[in-house]
């Protein structure tokens, strides 16, 4: 019996062993194969698709992991709008669920390329499936290490700081007994000064010459001050309201480098430099970031459901930014004239734009401030048949001077106002 | 000036009055409490030293209180999706078509803000009438009915179509007739709309009714060349015009396009070819084209048809039964005169009549056929489709409803219960109409008495199209998504005639698509699309050819004759002539804040209708200006003030309609007296003369009338000439060599225009006087609307108003020595009275001058009106503290100054700022406060705006790129805007003209506007006119 038992136990010993070591090198082989796929699916299917959300096409994982033939989803990818063409009754439905976008035809990917990333979509799906539930049990013991760390961080701070002030009592007390050891007399004379001070102040204080002097400044100084408070009211530099969407500037225009022109359209076109509308936003955020609170208040004001990739206009309520950069009614300000014609970069006076977290008005937009650009630059005529003629005359007149904007008529008081 | 030629915009500058001096001798009519302070008691009296540091306490406390206030956060809303076409700050423009003209529309961010003439309209070439620039405004008027009514109660549309429907199906069911009533409908679709509509209920029937309707023009067409149409009229190929009492420039047919044709034998270009039309009106009342006129003569309207008769006499060399002679052998000289013109020019005459008499109508024709006017001048085989309304239908109507024998009526685009003359037959009729619908926008008097309101859209916010002359086929787009729960009236048509397209839209395309396109050799979905882009197609028109007279003269004249006698007023009685006014016209206008204040083209009044009478036939009367008077006849009476007309014919009163509507909304009702019952129904017609009583109330009511209000103080502004002298010297009467000694401030320093240098130039001989421009500019410019009371107080805001002047016909010889004898005896006043009946009137547009030596900028003690570069005079708003120095100081007088903060004080509620109406101002102009001075701006902002658009092009600024919106809009393109730095330019060309002169050029201002000279083609005779 025990010979039974023990052969039995090297048999399923043996078995395990080669049924694992076939597991281990099967699953090695998946592995290999899901790298590969997810190599191919970054560079190839990421633009449109996601794994767990729909995106310009639909979620892939939920599709392949219930899609059991292969071989209809390397078709699908192959060439989707043949399918579509031959009236596959699937096909035809995805395509009309989103919007009748065409998929690419992908004839370049063998067989075996689409296989491996039908097994990485897979895999992901299924580590996604897993993370829940992991994630379940994992969550408290996560989150109690770091919760711990942190209090004990704070607590060895408090610590170090509680010995750091003792030691330095420590030292002065020493130091003090040290001084009054050494020194008495040293200790002395630094009092006889003191006493001298005083008397000085009383002395300046008689002094009525000095007194005045003294209020005179402290008069020059309240005037000053109340003079410049009352010359910038209504000056709004550095204006930074808080907006409805923590929108980023430096994030979009400085990290990610998107030309401003790209949302604010109106610039080379129009008087206003105009807010985007929401759908230039959605052009990106329908794939980018669509799980950010922020991106989401977005989708709300649009009446958008980023599941089913549906308006809807009833739900609609728009967005009301706060205006930082206010021109009084009276003055008219043209964008397009200065950025188009003038070639003026934006940061001349919106400031560096590209590293605000949050914008705040850079320049003071006050008359005073147009009229010194207005002075200084000169006009951007090069290639400009408008300014030929106009140039012409001006040199008749004025030789030797700068075409600057004021030269010509850039600081008449209809340019600006009526 | 040669001459010693006397002009007067009022009898009270003519005659001096006490009041008018005084008035005068300020700049601002009503002098300022300030100054009673300062000379009265005010400060002679004391003002304890306690209450002086409480006030001053007080008041420094309350200012900086006020001063401290949050600055107020301002939020941006920018488009959740925004429109592809639509990008914030830059205005779109869409083609459609208002009242058969071709027009732009231009909208800003989704809402039109104003209109303007499409520039290839076939009809004004571009230029709008007042009303069409006005007509924006009524887009946004709170006024409008804003969700559909079933017997008072707002209903929902599904609701209003079941109970349409089954009560229209009941009616047909029960044999009772329908009856669609509608102003002329010149638009193909919607005629098909309502073909279908009596296809599917048979009992139907379509009436066209116009409040101001010419019947008599189309039947006597009828009885005359077998073809009921209202012909084709080209005065542009009409070298003596001869015209009884139509205002062809004004309200009669198609007022913009005859002034284009009448300009264009008249203007700059026909004068360097030393051409001009001969034009001779005969009217008892004064009209827009009257003033016009090269010689007018003024006619009792009971001797209208006689002048007619003497005419057919002159030219046939025939004499008709019962010729008589007319009152004034004056009148009767210049027939005979006129004849030998016509016959002169003939088949390059025309003469025309503005009577709605068939009779009168066919004696016309008879006179034109003669002239060989059929053919050239006149165009039957092109007609019109302006005017489709027939009289007699719609009185036959009425007699049927009474009898009970109508179970439904539909009333589109018609106000019977306001305009219909016998208003108890109306009442009476509709009474016994089961189904009374009012497709009206507005609840007016008509829809007030209507069971079912299925409010009708705006025209800004409607599909159509329109074939106004034979040939030309406009379109008609929405620029703006209806702004309250309105509908189409052609789609609750089709849906009450359960047609298989009940969307407009598809019905005229489908339309245009089957029928219409191909005819502007377009096709297709292109084709469509291309339309939409010119507003238009026209097709060849069929050659217009003569036409043989087959009417019956003698009938005609008899019946001339006999109603004039019927016409002629006992001793007792005057005539009365009710006509239209420039701004409200029939009174489909008369809740436009804009048209009530636009002053009269002649008697230059606001807010009112009046009656003119002739100064010495006033004074016959005992009747003073202003004085309210009753008319009575029909057994209808009025009660109106006077007014003193000079041109005015004795014996007569003139009367315009259009006014006293009592459901216009907040801005018409009330205003003036309703003069539309006095018509009467005679011949197959509706007539608008009458004979009345008129009798003194005792009541006085000042009328709020501009023609004073900015003087120059007699200085001589007008130059004038004959054509006769033009052609000798084409500088006669320009003033050219006179010297004056020049005084100037400014001889020291010179100031350069190096880029551009804008001027005008305005052609006296080309400009009407229809006030277009000051609607133009009131929509361009965001000028407010201050209301009778304020305009009686010299306070109204245009920034660009024409004077009318007049001056006797007789060269001044008679009145001259009047005046100069110093004492004026009892005779020669009298002798001077008559005179008043013999005036010629000249126009003035008058603006800011923009003078390069401006009076007014120095002046300024803060520096807000200064010179720019660009030869403005420039108007910074927000510097100026409204000293009104420069006011004072301007010798023009075009200097406005807000005394109220129009834009936000409940005193003008009613016109320009409630619950829409500030949407229609334009954005690029900031309105002005309280306090400010303001002034035409050379509408600065459209300069702007064309060099920026040329600078982002980069090509250089092409002459045209700027108009400005006076400019614009001019249908005798009398004012030409351009750079004097360019040498090519239009304007350029017009100054250089011969006939250029500078208004009070010898003050040495240097104004930048240069006016051109009129002329006048008038016959030379012993005539005392």
């Amino acid at each position: 019996m025990r010979n039974i038992s023990l052969i039995f136990k090297q048999i399923t010993r043996s078995v395990l062993l080669v049924a694992g070591l076939a597991l281990l090198g099967s699953s090695a082989s998946a592995q290999d194969d899901a790298a590969k796929g997810e190599t191919i699916f970054k560079a190839k299917c990421s633009a449109c698709h996601k794994i767990d959300q729909r995106s310009t096409g639909p979620a892939l994982g939920e599709r392949m992991a219930s899609e059991t033939d292969d071989a209809y989803l390397v078709k699908w990818i192959q060439n989707s709008q043949a399918l579509v063409a031959a009236g596959d009754k699937r096909a035809v439905a995805v395509f009309k669920e989103f919007n009748e976008v065409m998929m690419p035809p992908f004839a370049d990917l063998a067989e075996a390329d689409i296989k491996n990333i039908i097994s990485y979509v897979r895999a992901e799906k299924a580590k996604a499936a897993a993370a829940p539930a992991a994630g379940d049990a994992a969550a408290p013991a996560e989150t109690g290490p770091s919760g711990l760390l942190i209090w004990g961080l704070i607590g060895v701070i408090v610590i170090a700081f509680i010995v750091i002030i003792v030691l330095n009592k420590v030292i002065v007390t020493l130091e003090r007994v040290v001084v009054k050891n050494k020194d008495l007399v040293l200790e002395e004379v630094e009092e006889q000064p003191e006493v001298d001070k005083l008397a000085g102040i009383k002395k300046a204080l008689k002094n009525k010459k000095l007194v005045f002097f003294i209020v005179l400044c402290g008069i020059v100084a309240l005037g000053s001050w109340s003079w410049v408070t009352m010359w910038n009211t209504n000056m709004h530099q550095g204006y930074q309201p808080v907006q409805p969407i923590k929108y980023s500037h430096e994030l979009h225009a400085g990290a990610m480098k998107i030309d401003c022109q790209y949302c604010h359209t109106g610039a080379y076109k129009s008087k206003n430099a105009s807010i985007p509308s929401l759908n230039v936003c959605m052009n990106c955020h329908k794939a980018v970031k669509t799980e950010s609170p922020e991106i989401h208040k977005i989708y709300d004001a649009l009446g958008y459901d980023p599941e089913t990739a549906k308006y809807d206009e009833s739900k609609a309520k728009p967005i009301q930014w706060v205006r930082v950069h206010n021109l009084p009614d009276f003055a008219y300000f043209n964008h397009s004239q200065h950025v188009v014609v003038g070639g003026i970069k934006c940061q001349q006076c919106h400031g560096p734009i590209q590293t605000m977290e949050e914008v705040y008005q850079y320049s003071p937009l006050t008359m005073k401030w147009c009229i010194q650009c207005h002075k200084r630059t000169e006009v951007n005529s090069k290639g400009n048949a408008y300014y030929d003629k106009v140039l012409a005359t001006h040199d008749r007149i004025k030789k030797g001077e700068k075409p600057t904007a004021a030269a010509l008529g850039g600081l008449d008081c209809a340019k600006c106002h009526y | 000036m040669d001459s010693n030629k006397k002009y007067w915009k009022g009898l009270e500058e003519l005659n001096k009055t006490p009041e008018f001096v005084e008035k005068n001798k300020h700049e601002f009519a009503e002098p300022l409490p300030i100054e009673e302070v300062l000379s009265g008691a005010g400060l002679a009296s004391k003002t304890p030293r306690r209450d002086f540091l409480k006030a001053l306490g007080f008041g420094v406390g309350a200012v900086t209180l006020a001063a401290c206030q949050k600055v107020p956060v301002h939020k941006s809303i920018p488009y959740l999706i925004k429109p592809e076409e639509v990008t914030p700050g830059v205005a779109n423009y869409y083609t459609s078509t208002y009242n058969g003209h071709a027009i732009l529309v231009k909208t800003r961010e989704g809402r039109p803000i104003k209109i303007e003439g499409n520039p290839n309209d076939l009809l004004a070439g571009g230029g709008l009438s007042a009303q069409g620039q006005a007509s924006v405004l009524d887009l946004y008027n709170s006024n409008r009915v804003k969700d559909p009514k079933i017997n008072g109660g707002d209903a929902g549309w599904e609701q209003l179509d079941d109970f349409v429907i089954a009560q229209l199906t009941a009616i047909q069911a029960a044999g009772k007739g329908i009856r669609v009533i509608t102003s002329t409908v010149h638009s193909p679709s919607t005629q098909a709309v309502i073909a279908d509509f009596i296809a599917k209920y048979p009992a139907t029937k379509h009436i066209n009714y116009d409040a101001y309707s010419y019947s008599g023009i189309i039947r006597a067409n009828q009885q005359s060349f077998g073809k009921a149409v209202i012909p084709h009229y080209n005065f542009d190929k009409a070298d003596v015009i001869v015209s009884f009492a139509a205002d062809f420039l004004g309200s009669w047919i198609s007022g913009e396009e005859f002034t284009r044709q009448y300009v264009s034998n008249r203007g700059s270009k026909s004068l360097e070819e030393k051409k001009m039309s001969r034009h001779i009106q005969f009217e008892s009342g004064m009209s827009v084209t009257g003033t016009n006129a090269d010689n007018r003569f003024p006619i009792k309207l009971s001797e209208e048809g006689l002048a007619l008769v003497a005419l057919y006499n002159a030219i046939s060399g025939t004499t008709l039964p019962g010729t008589k002679k007319l009152t004034s052998a004056n009148a009767d000289t210049a027939i005979v005169l006129a004849a030998k013109e016509l016959l002169a020019a003939k088949g390059k005459a025309l003469v025309v009549c503005g009577s709605n008499s068939v009779s009168k109508q066919v004696l016309v024709n008879a006179i034109n056929s003669l002239l060989g006017s059929y053919g050239t001048t006149i165009d039957l085989d092109n007609p019109s489709n302006q005017y489709k309304g027939n009289d007699a239908e719609f009185v036959a109507f009425i007699e049927e409803a009474k009898r009970g024998e109508i179970g439904a009526a539909l009333f589109l685009d018609a106000n019977p219960a306001y305009d219909y003359f016998n208003r108890k037959d109306l009442k009476d009729a509709l009474a016994k109409i089961k189904l009374k619908v009012s497709f009206s926008d507005q609840s007016d008097e008509t829809a007030s008495l209507c069971n079912v309101i299925a409010p009708n859209h705006h025209y800004l916010e409607s599909w159509g199209d329109d074939n106004s002359i034979a040939g030309y086929y406009t379109v008609v787009q929405p620029t703006i998504n209806p702004v309250y729960n309105t509908r189409q009236a052609e789609q609750s048509l089709l849906i009450w005639s359960g047609s298989t397209v009940q969307d407009y839209y598809t019905y005229v395309r489908n339309n245009w698509t089957t029928n219409l396109l191909a005819l502007g050799g377009l096709s297709g979905e292109a084709g469509w699309e291309s339309l939409l882009q010119t507003g238009f197609i026209k097709t060849t028109p069929a050659t217009a050819s003569a036409y043989a007279f087959a009417g019956d003269i003698n009938t005609a004249a008899q019946n001339v004759i006999t109603n004039s006698a019927a016409l002629a007023a006992p001793e007792d009685k005057v005539e009365v002539q009710l006509y239209q006014s420039t701004g409200v016209g029939d009174g489909r206008y008369a809740n436009n804040p804009w048209l009530q204040e636009l002053p009269d083209a002649v008697s230059k009044v606001t807010w009112d209708n009046y009656a003119a009478i002739a100064p010495k036939y006033a004074e016959k009367l005992g009747l003073e200006e202003g004085d309210v008077v009753k008319i009575e006849a029909n057994g209808y009476a009025v009660e109106v003030p006077v007014l003193f007309q000079p041109g005015q014919a004795q014996g007569t009163v003139s009367i315009a309609v259009g006014y006293g509507r009592t459901h216009a909304g907040m801005v018409g009702n009330g205003v003036g007296a309703n003069v539309y019952p006095f018509s009467s129904f005679r011949g197959g017609t509706i007539h608008k003369a009458l004979v009345a009583s008129l009798s003194k109330t005792g009541d006085v009511s000042p009328l709020a009338q501009t023609q004073t209000h900015h003087s120059f103080e007699g200085r001589d502004v007008i130059r004038e000439t004959t054509f006769k002298d033009y052609v000798k010297d084409p500088a006669s009467g320009s003033g050219h060599g006179q010297h004056h000694k020049m005084y100037d401030l400014w001889e020291n320093s010179k100031f350069e225009k190096p880029i551009h240098h804008w001027g005008m130039a305005i052609d006296l001989n080309a400009c009407t006087g229809c006030g277009a421009c000051i609607v133009a500019c009131n929509v361009e410019n965001n000028i407010p609307v201050v209301g009778k009371d304020e305009v009686r107080r010299r306070r109204e805001m245009h920034w660009i108003r024409i004077d009318r002047y007049y001056s006797y016909a007789n060269a001044g010889k008679k009145a001259e020595e009047v005046e100069e004898n110093g004492t004026v005896t009892r005779e020669k006043e009298i002798e001077k009275l008559d005179d008043l009946d013999n005036v010629t009137v000249v126009h003035q547009p008058m603006l800011c001058q923009h003078c390069d030596h401006a009076p007014c900028e120095t002046v300024c003690p803060v520096l807000a009106t200064v010179h720019s570069s660009e030869g403005l005079n420039q108007m910074a708003y927000n510097r100026c503290v409204g000293t009104r120095y420069c006011a004072n100081n301007c010798p023009y007088k075009v200097r406005r100054f807000n005394w109220f903060n129009y834009w936000n004080d409940s005193r003008f509620d009613n016109y320009l700022q409630n619950e829409h109406t500030q949407l229609v101002l334009n954005p690029d102009v900031t309105t002005r406060f309280r306090g400010v001075m303001e002034k035409c701006s050379f509408c600065v902002q459209r300069i702007q705006a064309g060099k920026l658009k040329a600078k982002i092009e980069k090509r250089p600024l092409k002459d045209g790129d700027v108009k400005v919106a006076c400019a614009q809009t001019c249908s005798a393109n009398a004012i030409i805007f351009g750079d004097l730095n360019d040498p090519n330019s239009e304007l350029s060309k017009a100054l250089k003209s011969e006939r250029t002169y500078y208004v009070l050029q010898e003050l040495n201002v240097q104004p930048g506007i240069g006016y051109q000279v009129k002329v006048r083609n008038n016959i030379e005779t012993e005539l005392q006119a």
